[in-house]
């Protein structure tokens, strides 16, 4: 992929899971299908999504030193 | 709780601080950089607890676990989305740093001012910055005053709380500016993350017989706490109107983004990054653990943002784990003050004064840098006794307002055609929308005042932008050194 590809990607991945933390956990049908634990759930594992996503695209960051 | 041993503790704090920031001036350099940003090299441990010491304020263990027992479990996504913010340091990170070091910028505000080749954008961002932050630190200062008051039962008078407070800050400041900050800070990241975990332990075991106990009251007693809008606080109004602001805190608030100066290299930078989000994830929790079991334990507070210092006065809580309490929320503040002071002081010295007076040596530069830490010391001070309404709505609208620095930011690296004249539109005409909507509690559409200056300040950046010139050179050398440093390695 391309470096232009992948900032597309990564910025994109990143609004769709912000913008389903913001929506998501507030609607009936989320509330139908999950346990009362649902929202404590779906925030902790987006927040560990995020932490996964930023160690993954910071790995680089150590190469630029090695320059 | 009595009055002569919170005097002790805190002064106990104070020496051990004391020690820490003196040592930290030995190793500090004399020139401006040195004093303001640590001579850019911190590495990633002290950079992360230093970052989280100063974006955690006393807010958490007090405010946000309010929230939780106000609105239950979104107060989780408000402060995770909060958390989640940092995505934006991994597009914005490496380009601050790259920039800072190239250039030699001393603040994020020099940085827009010469991206747009702009003294005025220099010292509109800056002055920006100073109205909203001296609320918000003022506020600070309150909290500590009045949970130094209510946890010794009125025997430490409010101003007295909020001179100790205000003292301890100002004197690790002046003594080894950002190294002394950075190191006091990370003292009082390890105070405030160590006692808040335990205590709620504590808490949890002995008020709950454990964590699965505390959910299953929580879910038989108020099921409606554990989901969204739950009791009605958190309605999506409220929710976007308090979250979209603070998403942005690591760009829009200088004295987080001028931490993206600091690190000693890219691959400290990422530990800082590291460190802060597992240090956030885990205080989060603990807050609205915190805030949980406020709601059990303390059904009937009228205040929420009394369910920490109510909790603290229960007997299943030991006077020793309470102290410990009141001390990580001592350092909390403290520590989110002294480094909004020294962020100012570096700001209005290089963005305000050395703008007038073009001809300043650097030796003159840092002194009148060091002469305006305790003058913010003293202003801060001085709001916080004042105690004004208008105080709590401009530190309400501080994420408000200082999200009008945003599209500038984002514009300064990713797009040629930002101008001057958009810059300084987008911020005082959004920043004068947030302030006047905060203060008179007029939400139009029912939007919050954060919504309206983001949508506003990102309309008019745009708008003004594609009417005026853009300083095109400038803009093409500067974009044409960050393609040549990152793309060779392949960093987004």
């Amino acid at each position: 992929m391309t470096l232009k590809k992948q900032r597309i990607f990564w910025a994109v991945l990143f609004v769709i899971m912000i913008l389903a933390a913001f929506i998501i956990p507030f609607t009936p049908l989320f509330r139908d299908l999950t346990s009362v634990y649902g929202a404590f759930l779906f925030w902790n594992i987006f927040a560990i999504v995020v932490i996964v996503c930023l160690g993954i695209i910071t790995a680089k960051w150590g190469d630029y030193d090695e320059r | 709780m009595n009055a002569s041993t919170i005097y002790l503790v805190l002064f106990l704090y104070f020496i051990v601080g004391s020690i820490i920031a003196r040592y930290a001036r030995k190793k500090l350099g004399s020139g401006v950089n040195d004093f303001f940003l640590g001579g850019r090299t911190l590495g990633g441990i002290i950079a992360a607890l230093t970052y989280s010491a100063t974006t955690y304020s006393a807010f958490m263990l007090v405010g946000l676990a309010g929230f939780t027992y106000l609105g239950g479990v979104g107060a989780l996504g408000f402060e995770l989305i909060y958390l989640s913010g940092l995505v934006l340091v991994a597009f914005f990170g490496p380009r601050l740093w790259l920039v800072g070091k190239r250039y030699n910028y001393l603040t994020p505000t020099e940085m827009l001012g010469d991206r747009y080749q702009s003294k005025k954008v220099a010292i509109v961002s800056a002055i920006a910055a100073v109205i909203f932050l001296i609320p918000y630190s003022a506020v600070q200062l309150i909290g500590i005053g009045a949970l130094l008051e209510g946890i010794s039962g009125g025997a430490i008078p409010f101003l007295a709380g909020v001179g100790i407070a205000a003292v301890i800050a100002v004197y690790w400041t002046f003594t080894g500016g950002l190294k002394a900050v950075a190191w006091t800070d990370s003292l009082q990241a390890a105070v405030m993350l160590t006692v808040a975990v335990l205590s709620v332990i504590f808490i949890i075991y002995n008020g709950f017989g454990g964590l699965g106990n505390m959910f299953a009251q929580l879910e038989a007693r108020y099921p409606a706490w554990l989901t969204v809008p739950g009791p009605g606080f958190f309605n999506i109004h409220a929710f976007v109107g308090l979250t979209l602001p603070w998403f942005f805190f690591s760009l829009s608030n200088p004295q987080v983004s001028q931490r993206l100066f600091m690190p000693r290299s890219l691959s400290q930078m990422r530990i800082m990054v590291m460190g802060f989000l597992i240090f956030g994830f885990i205080y989060t929790l603990v807050s609205i653990f915190w805030g949980f079991s406020a709601r059990l334990l303390l059904p009937d507070l009228e205040v929420a943002d009394a369910a920490t210092p109510a909790l603290l006065s229960l007997d299943i809580v030991p006077v020793s784990i309470a102290i410990l309490v009141m001390l990580g929320i001592s350092a909390a503040a403290i520590s989110t003050v002294n480094s909004i002071i020294l962020t100012l002081a570096s700001m209005v010295t290089r963005d305000v004064f050395k703008n007038f007076r073009k001809d300043t040596s650097e030796k003159r530069e840092l002194l009148v840098g060091k002469i305006f830490i305790p003058l913010f010391t003293v202003f801060i001070l001085a709001f916080a006794t004042l105690r004004l309404d208008l105080i709590a709505a401009l530190s309400v609208a501080s994420s408000a307002g200082l999200l009008v620095m945003v599209p500038a930011l984002i514009g300064a690296f990713f797009w040629k055609r930002g101008t001057a004249a958009a810059v300084l539109a987008s911020i005082i005409i959004g920043g004068g929308i947030a302030t006047a909507l905060q203060y008179s509690g007029y939400y139009p559409l029912g939007l919050w005042p954060g919504v309206w200056s983001g949508l506003v300040s990102t309309f008019l950046f745009i708008g003004v932008s594609l009417l005026t010139r853009p300083p095109e050179h400038k803009a093409e050398e500067f974009l044409n050194y960050l393609q040549e440093e990152l793309n060779p390695k392949k960093i987004i």
